[in-house]
């Protein structure tokens, strides 16, 4: 029997084939693809002068700012939470892993908005800590510090989860190998495990990052919405499309969308370019 | 260097690992660990590496007490059974690893640290592969890099887990013999741990036999398979036969008195005698007491299983004597115990 006849009687009809690639093809142009060129389209509709203008007005500008500013501190925050949080769940035993596991979980679990109202419970001016904080000078609420706690939270897993797999298949016995050859502690995080961890950490980074520049419920709940302020970027989208300013409010979200896509396509990129690498350091 | 093992007891939740165990083991000498798995055998070197620690007793390392002293500290060698080779360098960089992270002043210069790998890749016979990743190597090119790597550290003592136990049979069999040479040239105190009898009892100058986490014999290949100090080596080393009898007046009887061996132990009452299978003689016999009921000849050897009294036994001769009895399945033959060994109950 030829080769290809084997091969068709393994796989699908002609027919079928092509029914199910259309199927999805549908599927995420109506979901994925069409909202995001809405996006670009409803952005551009008064021109590439008013798009321009929308960006950078004082308050935009302002929102980009804090939404950097609250990323470039949660991120690399929950990089070294999360890699000590995996090292820990990974290379030793002791009790109340899967409690820790759990907790480590739990920011996925429980819906954004409580996340926020947990620090307003805490925080807040008739929170727990309120009066303290208000009789020292502290505002956590309704400022700089409750967007990246609230922001921190709610990104905390997408390191350890990405890490915690990964390092359990690889197991410790590099590390003890490098132990016994003489190295410390920190030799070996540095020479031994760290090498291994390093795409898998990447990866957890940039959707972290995605989180961390997306985020909107728990964040909503501790900025107070103040403009110029404690507005992030997706809290000023709804502001403006609430004030039916939509080419303002579209041209704000265009841009996050654009983050988005450079994630994508950092991450893609990465993929190609360490492909065989990725597969060596995920398999012994 | 020496290593004086001394009431060493280790317990994992309710599993004992290790249960106060004594051992010494001679500078230069090459040692086996052999057991079956739950021994504790891994465990108890895992402990001389540092990398796990005891409940109890005290481990010497030429002299001076161990137990406080880290890993890098204790100057040893470690192969592990999975090689554990650091994927992400080449062989070069694996090897050269334990001389890399020495602290400063005590670093060699880099010129004589490269002259140092391609010495030991040398000696492992690896030296055109120093720029490969572990992932290309084959599994006993790996276990390669794993000793040299081990050896780069000129460590007083290599221990081994396992060397072989992820090879093929061909593999593995070379390389004992080449471990064995190495050894022979460098002399470094060893210690090996494995689950087979063969390789413990070809490659070693002295087999401690482990079972559940204690120490059921030590001696020298020819002693413990000769001399078995008890029911457990003598199941475990080799094949043999094994029979329930009542011992009385030095004379164990087999069964219902088919066979009798006599013996100077001091067991009285029920036992279990162990032969084995080359210590059976056979002889074709009409009319005797005893059935042929199998045959195997594979290479140099015969293999005869023989039904006698309801009792099933298997015999061991070479080809040739085999070929010259004539003897086929359904033949009747007498049966005769050459040596055996008694246990009480």
């Amino acid at each position: 029997m030829p080769a290809n006849a084997t091969a068709s009687a393994l796989s699908d009809p002609a027919w079928m084939r092509r029914l199910l690639i259309a199927t999805a093809l549908t599927f995420l142009g109506l979901f994925l693809l069409l909202p995001l060129v809405a996006v670009f389209a409803e952005a551009l509709r008064r021109g590439v002068f008013a798009y321009w203008v929308a960006l950078v007005e004082e308050d935009a500008l302002a929102a980009i700012k804090l939404t950097l500013i609250v990323a470039v501190i949660a991120v690399p925050a929950n990089l070294v939470f999360g890699v000590a949080a995996s090292w820990c769940v990974t290379k030793f035993d002791f009790r109340g892993k899967n409690l820790l596991i759990t907790l480590i979980d739990l920011p996925f679990s429980v819906s954004p908005v409580i996340s926020g109202l947990i620090y307003v419970l805490l925080f807040g001016l008739s929170g727990l800590l309120g009066p303290y904080l208000k009789s020292e000078g502290i505002q956590i609420i309704f400022a700089v510090p409750g967007l990246v706690l609230a922001t921190i939270f709610v990104t905390f897993p997408f390191v350890a989860r990405e890490l915690i797999p990964l390092m359990q298949e690889q197991g410790s016995e590099e590390e003890e190998a490098a132990l016994v050859l003489g190295a410390s502690g920190w030799q070996t995080f540095w020479r031994v495990t760290l090498p291994n961890i390093k795409w898998g950490l990447l990866y957890g980074v940039l959707l972290c990052n995605a989180r961390a520049m997306g985020e909107f419920g728990a964040v909503s709940v501790v900025s107070g919405h103040i403009r110029g302020y404690t507005n992030t970027m997706p809290l000023h989208v709804e502001i403006l499309y609430n004030e039916y300013n939509f080419v303002a409010a579209f041209a704000v979200a265009s841009v996050l969308a654009m983050l988005a896509l450079v994630t994508l396509v950092a991450k893609t990129a990465l993929e190609w370019r360490f492909g065989a690498e990725l597969a060596a350091t995920r398999h012994k | 260097m020496a290593i004086q093992v001394q009431g060493i007891t280790k317990q994992f939740g309710t599993y004992r690992a290790l249960d106060s165990v004594d051992l010494e083991v001679r500078s230069g000498e090459l040692l086996a660990l052999l057991g079956p798995s739950g021994s504790g055998k891994t465990t108890l070197l895992r402990i001389m590496a540092g990398l796990e620690s005891p409940d109890a007793g005290s481990l010497q390392l030429n002299g001076e007490e161990a137990l406080g002293l880290k890993p890098r500290d204790r100057q040893v060698g470690f192969v592990f059974q999975h090689y554990a080779l650091f994927r992400h360098m080449t062989v070069f960089d694996n090897v050269a690893f334990g001389l890399k992270v020495r602290p400063r002043d005590q670093r060699l210069p880099a010129a004589e640290i490269k002259r140092r790998v391609m010495e030991l890749l040398e000696l492992v016979q690896l030296g055109h592969f120093a720029e490969r990743y572990p992932a290309q190597l084959s599994g006993g090119q790996r276990q390669r890099v794993a000793l040299a790597r081990a050896l780069a550290i000129e460590p007083k003592v290599l221990l081994l887990d396992e060397p072989f136990g992820a090879l093929d049979a061909k593999v593995r069999k070379e390389l004992r013999r080449w471990l064995r040479k190495l050894h022979d040239e460098i002399h470094i105190t060893s210690v090996f741990v494995t689950h087979d009898q063969e390789e413990a009892l070809e490659l070693a100058d002295r087999v401690v036999v482990m079972s559940q986490g204690r120490i059921e014999q030590i001696g020298t290949p020819a002693d413990v398979y000769d001399h078995p100090s008890s029911a457990f080596v003598y199941e475990f080393l080799g094949q043999v036969n094994r029979f329930d009898c009542t011992v009385e007046g030095g004379v164990a009887r087999i069964g219902n008195g088919a066979l009798s061996i006599a013996t100077d132990e001091t067991v009285r009452g029920s036992g279990v005698a162990y032969v084995r299978p080359h210590d059976l003689g056979v002889a074709p016999a009409v009319g005797g007491p005893g059935r042929v009921s199998g045959v195997h000849v594979v290479g140099p050897d015969a293999r005869v299983e023989i039904e006698l009294d309801g009792l099933n036994l298997e015999a061991e001769m070479d080809r040739e004597r085999f070929t010259s009895l004539g003897m086929v399945v359904g033949d009747r033959c007498t049966v005769q115990i050459d040596r055996a060994r008694v246990f009480a109950r």
